[in-house]
């Protein structure tokens, strides 16, 4: 029994510390929250209809683009339909927020030259477009070249589907490192309308020499996907496109599209919506790569979602009635992905930002060091209360409280660091607020003792028996804070939820703590000589046993 | 005086709280009117995040004063007669706060950077928070419908480890504390905002808590005085003078953080956003404590004491020394009849406040369960 009480002190001592060791290691630290390092807060609503998938789409895009940004840490928390994106330390809170709040779209583009990003900078003089090329190269995307076709009978057949553009396939075989092979591929080998696109370095070196004698009428390029212009574009598949002004939008679907097997591949279906705006637009636009008219010289449509190129499928047919069929050396993975894209681009989410603050970084600072040293203060003073009321018992608790501040200061730090975990002002005041919780369960242990003591029993019979009965009074009192914060995680949203997070932790610790820590340490010093002499809580038992009653308090007042 | 703490801290003080319970209830009634007056009459004042509109929030300079700010919005074409402009703190770290209905978001940023200008400081340094009325609502839907399932969970978790008397006398506690501190805000016009709400279900949380230590004492009580005829009365009134040193000293514990946030942080520090709080909270856990010991417990009493195995007990209590030997020995006074120990009660209640000596010889075995083994040599 003894050997095992100490066995469960050392461990919760040896945890605490090497978790502490761990984290001191490891450079982890807790995160602070906006409202208390100082940034932007926004908080997204999707307006009007909008499917699941869509939003999940919305949601990774915002993510995109918080990354984009460049914040340290950003949060970004799913809260049912709501999104809570929060920056904190962000520079420029203003525009932050209105990159993260614009609605994303999905536009085709015809692309009008496509390749592997040269990555070698000595040869990379685009000036704008270095950094999304850069980025691009290590992706190893398996996005193939992708085909599309009328859903219709005849498409179906083998011998009116010509294999996919045998040019993209060598693309891809090549290895993006090697500088010659890092070329275009001649994607319109069959029919090499335009003499320019056969230099390919040309392109990607100095892709606007291109643009003159590719696009007239649109002499402006455009690198941050503005519709109406000619734009360099980052693929899933690791390859840049060149892409033109987008001849159609994402509307141009029904909110449909799935992903199946089909003939042994996966295969993206989607419908055509009708009228103008969309089996006519789309067919407009798929007659001319179809054609690979100048303005579409590859023959691919490049379905774009908010700046990236998903998929670039070469256009099989110029006349699609009713859906759209678009096949490909693709994963399961891909296939949904891209579904999940096309119906995201028909019914694009729109968020409302509900709320939207941002807190100066001296504002936080302010209220940190408030915190901080208000929840000090308190703590000391909770110490010098016990110690006057209990003595030498109260080092317990101290010794009790340094642990449950370890783990709970590993336990932040690291969800910091895991999750994106941030410490909020209504955090710290539910830690603060905690800290009443665990001094109680040494509360009730103790005036336990003290009864126990009273009655007449020796300390070293007692320290187990009320250890027994407060467990069960900590357990029940815990149960109910438990209850609370689960409840606050689940259905509400901002500031409470931090705060439910923040109870519920400390009052699991609270737990842990009572059990492995503050039980075996006062159940072996009820039995070492240290505390047994003289009386350890003020108390002696009273005399009962026959004879003058004499109560100490009665008889000394 | 001494002789007082003493027994405060043995746990042996002989209050008849459910004596005095109407003293509790008075009192709670009168706070409960105050409020729902103050609340009928004037409200609360809810904060942006409730009713939507946008604050900023700027360090206070000689260039930035309240007529100045008001400058501000004129310019920027805002009803100025409506805005709620004051100023936090004062010196160096001083600010001002203003707050409108809603906004667009152009005007919120021209705001913003005109109040920067006004300051002399960067536009980052200018808080800003914006808020629709539909979220607010939507957050306010969202903490009711919490508190409701809350409401739910405790209960049946409550019925599950006690009973649901005692459920019952629980959330009324609750109950009542959450709408003294609403009563607070009310009456004082505090502004409502996030802060608050988390400090009002702190309050229930902690009120709960409160009240589930007290009951599970009760409840050990009343198995241990399962055998004998005690009435509720008497089980509830040891048990709460049994607790009492424990429920100061959580009080107490649990007090001292908040007043130093409340001193500290939001006096000395000027955090504005913790006063507040510090406040609702300091409130609520005082009432908490106070409303599990002189409002759920004597509660609990009334409906208990109507069960058959009590009803016969009624107004058989236990005062003084006799209500020592109850929570010292376990046993009743054995010797009288229930109705001499009525007749005598005033009588013994007067002698034994003053000092309640243990009456006659007790059995030792009725002090405990089992008696304790007699003291061994240590072996050391």
């Amino acid at each position: 029994m003894a050997r095992r009480l100490l066995f469960s002190l050392i461990g919760i001592v040896v945890v605490a510390v090497a978790a502490v060791s761990a984290n001191l290691i490891a450079g982890n630290s807790p995160s602070l929250g906006l409202d208390l390092q100082g940034g932007a807060s926004v908080t997204l609503e999707p307006e009007g209809e909008f499917d699941a998938d869509a939003l999940s789409v919305a949601v990774e895009i915002i993510r995109q683009r918080v990354d984009s940004i460049g914040v340290a840490e950003p949060e970004i928390i799913r809260q049912g339909d709501t999104v809570v994106v929060n920056l904190p330390g962000v520079k420029d809170q203003k525009r932050a927020l209105e990159i993260v709040g614009r609605t994303g779209e999905v536009l085709m583009r015809p692309v009008l030259q496509s390749g592997v990003p040269n990555d070698n900078p000595s040869t990379t003089t685009v000036a704008g477009a270095t950094t999304t090329v850069a980025g691009a190269t290590t992706t190893s995307s398996a996005a193939s070249p992708t085909t599309l076709a009328a859903d219709t009978p005849a498409s179906i057949a083998p011998t009116t589907v010509p294999a996919p553009g045998s040019g993209l396939r060598l693309v891809k075989a090549a290895p993006a490192t090697t500088v010659p092979e890092t070329t275009l591929p001649p994607a319109t080998a069959a029919k090499p309308t335009d003499t320019t696109t056969t230099s390919p370095d040309l392109l990607l070196a100095t892709p606007y020499t291109t643009t003159t004698t590719l696009a007239p009428p649109t002499p402006e390029v455009s690198l941050t996907n503005e519709a109406d212009k000619i734009a360099i574009l980052s693929g899933r598949d690791g390859l840049v496109y060149y892409a033109g002004p987008a001849g159609a939008d994402g509307q141009v679907f029904e909110n449909d599209a799935g992903a199946e097997i089909s003939n042994g591949g996966w295969v993206v279906t989607v419908g055509l919506r009708d009228g103008s705006q969309g089996e006519d637009a789309w067919n407009a636009l798929a007659n001319e790569c179809f054609t690979k008219s100048q303005s579409c010289p590859t023959g691919q449509i490049a379905i774009v979602l908010d700046g990236e190129v998903i998929s670039a499928p070469v256009v099989q047919t110029n006349n699609f009635s009713g859906n759209v069929q678009i096949t490909g050396d693709f994963s399961e993975r891909e296939a949904r992905d891209l579904a999940k894209i096309l119906e995201f681009g028909a019914v694009p989410v729109r968020f409302s930002a509900p709320t939207a603050q941002t807190v100066s970084a001296t504002l936080g600072q302010d209220s940190l060091d408030a915190a901080l040293i208000a929840g000090l203060v308190g703590v000391a003073l909770v110490l010098i209360f016990l110690i006057l009321y209990y003595r030498r018992l109260a080092l317990v608790v101290l010794v009790g409280l340094a642990i449950s501040g370890m783990l709970q200061w590993s336990l932040i730090s690291w969800l910091s660091e895991r999750n994106g975990l941030a410490l909020s002002l209504s955090g710290a005041a539910g830690i603060i607020v905690s800290i009443g919780v665990t001094v109680d369960s040494y509360v009730v242990f103790f005036e336990k003792l003290k009864d126990d003591v009273l009655a007449g029993r020796m300390l070293r019979n007692s320290a187990t028996r009320s250890f027994q009965s407060a467990w069960r009074t900590i357990l029940a009192a815990d149960t109910v804070s438990l209850i609370g914060a689960v409840v606050l995680w689940y259905l509400t949203v901002g500031a409470v939820r931090g705060f439910a997070f923040f109870l519920a932790l400390s009052t699991l610790c609270d737990m842990v703590i009572a059990y492995f820590y503050t039980r075996p340490t006062v159940i072996l010093l009820s039995r070492s000589r240290l505390m047994n002499k003289g009386k350890m809580l003020g108390v002696s038992a009273r005399r009962v046993l026959g004879g003058e009653p004499t109560l100490e308090g009665g008889a000394r007042s | 005086m001494s002789g007082r703490w003493q027994r405060l801290y043995r746990g042996e003080t002989t209050a008849d709280f459910f004596g005095r319970r109407w003293w509790g209830f008075g009192l709670s009634l009168a706070l409960l009117a105050v409020t729902i007056g103050s609340l009928f009459i004037q409200g609360l004042d809810l904060g942006i995040d409730f009713k939507g509109g946008v604050a900023w929030e700027a360090p206070a300079t000689k260039e930035l004063t309240i007529e100045e700010a008001r400058g501000v919005l004129e310019a920027n074409k805002i009803e100025a007669d409506n805005a709620k402009i004051q100023t936090l703190g004062s010196g160096d770290g001083g600010r001002i706060r203003i707050q409108v209905g809603e906004q667009t978001p152009q005007t919120r940023d021209a705001v913003q950077s005109d109040l920067a200008k006004k300051s002399g400081v960067k536009t980052e340094d200018v808080s800003v928070s914006d808020v629709s009325s539909s979220w607010g609502r939507s957050i306010t839907e969202k903490a009711i419908r919490a508190l409701l399932v809350f409401f739910l969970l405790v209960s049946v978790y409550i019925a599950w480890r006690f009973e649901w008397k005692m459920t019952l006398s629980a959330i009324a506690a609750m109950t009542h504390d959450v709408v003294v501190a609403v009563g607070i805000y009310s009456i004082f016009q505090f502004q409502v905002t996030p802060a608050t709400v988390i400090a009002f279900l702190t309050i229930l949380g902690y009120s709960l808590y409160d009240t589930v230590v007290v009951f599970d004492k009760v409840k050990d009580n009343s198995e241990r005085f399962a055998a004998q005829r005690v009435s509720y009365a008497d089980i509830t009134n040891v048990s709460m003078n049994q607790v009492l040193m424990r429920s100061l000293n959580t009080s107490f514990s649990s007090l001292l953080p908040v007043l130093s946030l409340l001193l500290l942080g939001a006096g000395l520090l000027r955090a504005v956003a913790l006063q507040e709080f510090a406040l609702a909270l300091f409130v609520g856990m005082a009432t908490g404590a106070y409303s599990s010991i002189c409002i759920a417990t004597p509660l609990l009493t009334i409906m208990k004491q109507r069960e058959p195995k009590y009803r016969t007990l009624i107004g058989q209590v236990s005062l003084g020394a006799e209500m020592t030997q109850l929570t010292t020995t376990g046993a009743p006074v054995s010797r009288r009849s229930s109705r001499a120990a009525a007749s005598s009660e005033g009588e013994v209640s007067v002698r034994d406040e003053a000092e309640p000596v243990g009456t006659a010889a007790q059995r030792a075995a009725a002090v405990l369960s089992h008696p304790p083994r007699p003291r061994k040599k240590r072996r050391r």
